[in-house]
């Protein structure tokens, strides 16, 4: 059977049938490949079991600061005895010369080697050599290692060598694991000439390609869409400008409101509407304004063209249009804000608005909607605080946890519409309603901290987010 | 949302001296207060425009005490009758600035921080109910500097006066021209040679409504007795204006001396409470709980409303302060908050309708589809546009383009007609990225008709070397043909600048024209740093695949 081999296998083969055992450093020296390509190539042979791969640890031994020491002046024992070869010495006598733990090291080591003997008089312990000190087997392996580095294999006498490790930095042992490759006996017979080199290295990196995709943006809106759809509301569309009228006068919000003025809204320049509503919707829209507001009401400015600032406009126009007595709507679109683009803020953005009218119409329900809502996005941890919308009463907003940044973040807005909104445009119920910028929950679904990420369309984020 | 600072010890000493941080921070948020941000003991609280009692933390203080059920019902203000305070009216005013309204507050103790507090409250009331200080506007004067009584007329624009913080006079056209405020509200007063001027009996000025108060009457720590002097075109709005700042001075322990006003319609403010009949079926209705009505009634007195059950209705009386309460629905609310929006659990009911997605979504969704298919990449772009990308970068008529009026970003000014300038400035953002690059975009174009069209546009575009008609145009007829089964045809057209010349053409469906394809001129390839070939085509679909 032939077998095919990549051009790092045969390069692996062949050296190591020349000469067997090689650690992969040795490998890639004799191959010119990278370790890299050698590691991969010997795991490619150790699959087609050609290759063994012998792993062993290697210990060294050399001498640390106290073995060098007595390599140069004896240990301290030697050194003891050097001392009162002559005559007896006291210990202070000794202690003079040798200091600290080499003192103690010495009287034991001498003692225990029975070199020495202590006898006690007024003037303290006197020592005294007992017979001739023999060079031990401790001193031979100093000498043995020297100022080298040994393998501990070398070393035959390992009593000595557990006796030195056991004295503090004499020896330094180190240990190192090493790899030898070899090859089986059917690898050191292959005819590597024979072999057919058609294999690829399927581990290289290629050049990456990317997949056609949606915008992840408009993932995160169908997914919003998805859900409404499934708890039941059906999906309506309006235009993006609108006149005043649809935008803030039918949503009981007065002429001379600040959210009205030119640095909030985009008026669209030199376009009005001349008829933006029905005769009856204008006279009383305008009453119900005059009436709670105590102004004067022109049609003038309710004729204005502006880009819409929610997506409200469109479900109280349809409602005021269809007077539906059980529905659920909603409308999804774009909605604009006069306002300096920030990472937090965009003129342009996704929002989503439904609304309720006809059974299970309390605050409950509407609460009920959002949490289910926000259930199925994956949010389990909302509470709902009070908030403030001109044409909602009740009004509440979602609180939302987000457990990567610990903090509430606040989500959809929701309430009832006010009576002064749906009395005049002739609907008779109430009227749940909630709504939410999109991009918010599409920030926290891609973890971006800068929202114009969105519409940058920047390839290499819309390739890989 | 406007915003108020908060000091937690100093509103901890308001509320009641044994509330802790905590409750305080807890109970904010159910008070329909945002916590902005905390820096220690300072707190920045946004807070609703309907409600301007929140301007500062008197106010504050005071609906923590209900929420908490330490003081609950309306806190009663007695404004005493008796003094030589008065403020007579000059027909005169009556074309410029027709109203004035006040009160004298007396015996209180101001510090620094409550002084910031009040400016905070003034600069509030000045933007949101006065309108940016066109329907009202108000004045804080140290009472014991006026000699009563005084009197509100007009002036000549060569008046003169030291005003607040300054040292010496100005004409009211010095100040109308050289100072922040009169620039920033001079025009709420018009072109009127004569200007509105509250002075005293000792021809001291004391006050250039709108605009400006004069130094003499500075408050300041020391201050005792407070004159609020509130001017406006509307008298009602006027007196809204002033029961707030009675309802904050009160809980800054402030007591009342009437303001006699008289003269061409003005009079002295009753400032009122309300009553109204409050049907205790709505809180069922309308809240999903039960409830019986003494405990609707304690709901809205931790509201700091006063509420007594009679029968099944209830009768609730409402300071003057809260003119946001309209009708019932607003009753609703006040019940909901001092019922604890917390306490409140969600209900859900089952659904007896069936969800459906619109056509239109529907039909963009199978285009992009096929388009991924195809191997595009969906791009989303603003509507909003500027003129350079939509108009200028590519040489397109700009005859019919539709404008908005003083747009904060240059980069979105005007709507766009057509979706393929937003994909080139997408491809010359992308210069440095892999290619073959190919987008696509399903967005709305506008155009000018009675007064605005807005149809559904689709757009796609191939950048690398090797594009070419031949390849876009089989995209664009893939696109029509999979799902929809519209077989389109390509018509030599007349020359465009943004195609090159002799590679472009119509696309036209049973005869009608839908849109263009070709090869992007290179000229204008250039203008967007695009160092390739660039194929693309645009169709309308609205006509097309919906209506």
């Amino acid at each position: 059977m032939s077998q095919v081999f990549h051009d790092i296998e045969k390069k692996i083969l062949e050296t190591l049938q020349k000469t067997p055992n090689q650690t992969p450093e040795q490998l890639s020296k004799n191959t010119e490949l990278s370790i890299d390509q050698i590691r991969r190539g010997i795991e490619w042979l150790r699959l087609k079991d050609l290759a063994i791969v012998n792993e062993s640890e290697q210990v060294s031994i050399s001498l640390g600061p106290n073995g060098l020491d007595s390599l140069k002046n004896g240990l301290p024992e030697r050194k003891l005895i050097n001392l009162i070869k002559n005559e007896p010495k006291t210990f202070d006598q000794i202690r003079s010369v040798l200091s600290g733990a080499g003192f103690n090291a010495a009287i034991a080591n001498a003692k225990k080697n029975g070199w020495i003997k202590i006898e006690k008089n007024d003037s303290g312990s006197l020592v005294s050599l007992k017979e001739k000190p023999i060079e031990t087997p401790e001193e031979k392996l100093l000498a043995f290692i020297g100022e080298k580095t040994v393998s501990q294999d070398e070393i035959t006498n390992s009593l000595a060598l557990k006796i030195l490790l056991s004295r503090p930095n004499y020896i330094i042992q180190t240990s190192e694991k090493s790899k030898t490759i070899s090859l089986t006996d059917t690898a050191m017979s292959l005819d590597t000439s024979i072999s057919s080199s058609g294999a690829i290295d399927v581990e290289a990196d290629v050049p990456p390609v990317f997949a056609a995709r949606t915008h992840p943006l408009q993932d995160t809106i169908d997914e919003i869409r998805e859900i409404f759809v499934n708890l039941g509301f059906s999906e309506i569309l309006g235009n993006m400008t609108q006149s005043s009228f649809w935008n803030f006068d039918a949503l009981f919000t007065p002429q001379d409101h600040p959210a009205r003025e030119l640095q909030d809204t985009f008026y669209l320049e030199k376009l009005e509407s001349k008829n933006p509503a029905t005769s009856s919707q204008i006279k009383n829209v305008s009453s119900s304004h005059t009436k709670n507001w105590k102004y004067d009401w022109k049609l003038s400015e309710s004729q204005k063209m502006v880009l819409r600032t929610h997506t409200t406009c469109v479900t109280i126009k349809y409602l005021a249009e269809q007077k539906p007595d059980n529905a659920r709507i909603f409308s999804l679109g774009r909605v604009f804000r006069n306002e300096k683009v920030s990472y937090k803020h965009l003129v342009e953005f996704n929002q989503i608005e439904g609304i309720v009218i006809g059974n299970n119409t309390t605050l409950r329900d509407l609460m009920g909607i959002q949490k289910e809502f926000y259930k199925k996005l994956g949010l389990t941890k909302i509470k709902f605080w009070p908030t403030f919308f001109p044409y909602t009463e009740p009004s509440l907003q979602t609180m939302v946890y987000n457990e990567k940044l610990g903090k509430w973040i606040e989500l959809f807005g929701m309430g009832i519409f006010r009576p002064e909104v749906t009395k005049p445009l002739g609907i008779d119920k109430p009227v749940l309603a909630w709504g939410g910028g999109i991009e918010r929950i599409a920030m926290l679904k891609y973890e971006l901290d800068d929202v114009r990420e969105f519409y940058n369309n920047n390839l290499s984020w819309l390739r890989s987010a | 949302m406007p915003v108020v600072e908060l000091n937690i010890n100093r509103i901890r000493k308001l509320v009641s001296g044994k509330t802790t941080r905590k409750q305080i921070l807890d109970a904010l948020p159910f008070l329909g207060l945002d916590i902005e941000s905390e820096d220690g003991d300072e707190i920045r609280i946004e807070y609703s425009p309907n409600r301007p009692d929140y301007s500062t933390d008197y106010g504050i203080a005071t609906g923590l005490q209900g929420l908490l059920g330490i003081k609950k019902g309306i806190q009663k203000t007695i404004i005493k009758k008796k003094g030589k305070f008065a403020i007579k009216v000059d027909s005169s005013v009556t074309k410029i600035r027709p109203y004035v309204t006040g009160v004298i507050a007396t015996n209180g103790k101001l510090d620094d921080v409550s002084i910031k507090q009040l400016m905070n409250m003034q600069e509030d009331l000045h933007f949101g109910i006065g309108r940016k200080r066109k329907k009202s506007s108000i004045g804080l004067h140290d009472a014991d500097k006026i000699s009563f009584p005084l009197i509100y007329s007009t002036t000549s624009r060569e008046h003169k006066f030291v005003p607040l913080n300054s040292n010496t006079e100005h004409t009211i056209d010095e100040i109308l021209t050289n100072t922040e405020v009169g620039q920033n509200y001079g025009s709420v007063l018009g072109d009127v040679k004569q200007v509105p001027i509250i002075t005293d009996s000792e021809q001291n000025t004391i006050s250039f409504p709108p605009i400006i108060n004069s130094a003499l009457t500075t408050v300041t720590p020391n201050t005792k007795n407070i004159l609020i002097e509130v001017t406006g075109i509307d008298k009602e709005s006027a007196e809204d204006m002033l029961s707030v700042v009675i309802s904050i001075l009160q809980t800054a322990g402030f007591d009342f001396n009437e303001l006699k006003i008289s003269g061409n319609k003005n009079s002295t403010p009753q400032l009122k409470n309300r009553t109204m009949i409050y049907d205790t079926k709505f809180t069922s209705e309308i809240l999903g709980i039960e409830m019986n009505s003494s405990n609707m009634v304690t709901c809205l007195k931790k509201c700091r409303l006063d509420a007594s059950v009679k029968g099944k209705k209830i009768t609730c009386t409402i300071p003057r302060y809260r003119f946001d309460i309209f009708g019932p629905m607003d009753l609703v609310e006040e019940i909901a908050l001092g019922y604890g929006i917390a306490n409140i659990e969600p209900k859900l009911s089952p659904s007896t309708t069936i969800g459906q997605k619109n056509d239109v979504t529907i039909k963009t969704g199978l285009i992009s589809k096929t388009a991924i298919g195809l191997g595009f990449l969906e791009a989303m772009n603003s509507s909003l546009t500027s003129k350079k990308t939509l108009y200028d970068m590519t040489k397109r008529d700009s005859s019919k383009i539709i404008s908005v009026l003083d747009s904060k970003s240059q980069e979105h000014t005007i709507l766009r007609d057509s979706l393929l300038p937003s994909l080139l400035e997408n491809l010359s953002k992308n210069i440095h990225e892999s290619y073959p690059q190919k987008l696509f975009e399903t967005g709305v174009v506008f155009s000018k008709s009675q007064p605005i069209n807005e149809s559904i546009n689709f757009a796609a575009v191939i950048a690398y070397k090797d594009t070419n008609y031949s390849e876009i145009k089989a995209i664009m007829q893939s696109i029509l043909k999979t799902n929809f089964k519209i077989e389109s045809q390509t018509k030599t057209s007349k020359n465009q600048e943004l195609f090159v010349e002799g590679k472009h053409a119509d696309i036209l469906v049973d005869e009608k024209k839908i849109g263009e394809i070709g090869e992007i001129n290179t000229e204008i390839l250039e203008n967007f740093r695009i160092r390739t070939t660039v194929t693309g085509f645009e169709i309308k679909l609205s006509g097309l695949i919906f209506d």
